[in-house]
């Protein structure tokens, strides 16, 4: 088979509503300042349940800002994330979906981790807690996992491929990849691409109790006294074009997606393994041509739980060998939350935030670094730096890992 | 410590385990009887169930190095604080 030439990507926008406010800058704010968005869970049954923390967005978002009353209803919490984000990226981009017909060579895949949450568990609570006999007839088209996708597209009037990837906490990364391959590919010319998760339902907390990785007091990624993650919520969205389209209209490029690794460790289904996530790491490294010495920045999984921090830090040194030591890491999720599906999102806009601005994020909430995390975790307070190219790490229950190469923009 | 509470317990392990009962000693670690990441977490949720009370938090992975005669101890103090706080609401 002859080799396809390989189309070069770029991010030209990028949207964000987070636990750190409405917008990618307030996020990006936020995340430079070190602030941390963990707070009292707000939820209507929150004296009855055992968690008492979440990231959550702020309640001054208004998911009815500019979008159409006739589409409102039809929205579950997730796809209100993903509109709003959506539309903030495309605004940046100034893209024009109409001219030259740009909207049938645009592809839309949003991840998400499990979809329309909110819209199942208030449809469960009528239908066994107040014994209803009827669902909400837009049930369905809230719910279903690819309606911000789809909801993303009728929008902008994007007519290329359109879809939803699912794969717990790497849906975004894997969403993202899938987008840039198409571009890269020649399916797309331009392509509308992230996360969103809107996890914080009653069942939903039920479930993360149950499995006990909750932390009760903050989330302290690398911390020897860490006690788990913080749920979060929120969508990033950005936009993908391929460099030729994005400098002949003579766009802002924010940062070129250089490269991507994705792996299966094919061991437990929530245990994570060094080598999958190192070979997911070495993958993305050599996709994006970058030698470990041209990496400055890796913004790492980092959920602060005891089982992913030790083993990420290995599988970065197994990765990086001795450059391990000049890297700089952070977990960005101390501050804005595991966002789960949406999280590879949120962290994308602090990596294009760190190669744009030459400033790393910290992890806040790094008291005391634990003895079997050893690399430089950029602790509590920002850093100046030059970042050449980073990498953004997700690796998700199942064991599956995707890693995006990032390097500045040309 | 009350006879009856051990032996329920260690029931409950023995079946999550798939094992004989007699092997469980109170000094067994939950990984020593094969019990590790999610069928502990499983294993403590049949637990609360089964005695209707709840563990207090702690990261899932510290299970794994418990031993049969701490569960038994803390299904115990979670028993009794119940009993005491419901002498003390009536």
């Amino acid at each position: 088979m002859q080799s396809v030439p390989m189309r070069r990507v770029v991010i030209t926008g990028m949207g964000a509503i987070s636990p750190l406010g409405v917008g990618a800058e307030a996020l990006w704010q936020g995340l430079r300042e070190g602030r941390s968005a963990i707070g009292p869970l707000r939820h209507p049954d929150a004296e009855r349940l055992r968690v008492k923390i979440a990231a959550q967005v702020p309640a001054h978002f208004d998911p009815a800002a500019n979008i159409d009353e006739r589409i409102l209803p039809m929205l579950d919490r997730t796809s209100e994330f993903a509109l709003h984000a959506a539309r903030e990226a495309i605004a940046q981009s100034g893209l024009d979906f109409r001219r030259n017909d740009l909207g049938v060579r645009t592809a839309v895949v949003v991840g998400t981790g499990v979809g329309g949450e909110t819209t199942q568990d208030e449809q469960s609570k009528r239908l066994y807690g107040e014994n209803s006999q009827r669902a909400h007839p837009l049930t369905i088209v809230r719910l279903m996992t690819n309606a911000s996708a789809s909801q993303i597209s009728i929008a902008h009037g994007l007519r290329g491929p359109t879809y939803a990837v699912a794969s717990a906490c790497a849906s975004a990364n894997h969403a993202i990849i899938q987008a840039a391959m198409m571009i890269r590919y020649g399916t797309a010319d331009a392509a509308i691409t992230g996360g969103t998760e809107a996890c914080i339902t009653y069942g939903a907390l039920r479930a993360w109790e149950a499995m006990r990785v909750l932390a009760d007091d903050t989330c302290r990624p690398f911390s020897v006294n860490r006690r788990g993650l913080v749920l979060g919520e929120g969508a990033g969205i950005f936009v993908l074009e391929s460099m030729e389209h994005a400098q002949a209209r003579g766009a802002t490029i924010l940062a070129e997606l250089a490269g991507s690794g994705m792996t299966a460790d094919a061991t437990d289904i929530v245990m994570p393994s060094a080598d999958g996530a190192a070979s997911a790491m070495r993958q993305a490294l050599a996709d994006a041509c970058l030698t470990p010495q041209d990496v400055d920045y890796i913004n790492a999984h980092g959920t602060g739980t005891l089982a992913n921090d030790v083993t990420e830090t290995k599988a970065i040194r197994l990765a990086f060998g001795a450059h391990a030591d000049r890297l700089a890491v952070s977990s960005t999720k101390s501050m804005h939350g595991h966002a789960l599906g949406a999280s590879g999102a949120l962290e994308l806009v602090a990596v294009i935030g760190a190669l744009r601005d030459s400033v790393v994020p910290p992890t806040a909430n790094l008291d005391q670094v634990d003895p079997a995390c050893d690399l430089d975790y950029v602790p509590n307070v920002a850093r100046e730096m030059p970042v050449r190219a980073a990498l953004s790490n997700s690796f998700a229950f199942g064991g599956l890992n995707a890693v995006l190469a990032l390097k500045r923009a040309p | 410590m009350n006879e009856s509470t051990q032996q329920q317990v260690f029931e409950i392990i023995a079946k999550q385990a798939k094992i004989e009962i007699a092997i469980i000693k109170p000094e067994s670690t939950l990984k020593d009887l094969g019990i590790e990441s999610l069928e502990a977490i499983e294993l403590i949720f049949d637990i609360e169930e089964h005695f209707d009370i709840n563990f207090p938090d702690q990261q899932g992975a510290n299970f794994d190095s418990d031993t049969a005669k701490s569960l038994v101890d803390a299904v115990q103090k979670a028993l009794d604080d119940k009993a005491a706080a419901s002498e003390g609401s009536n």
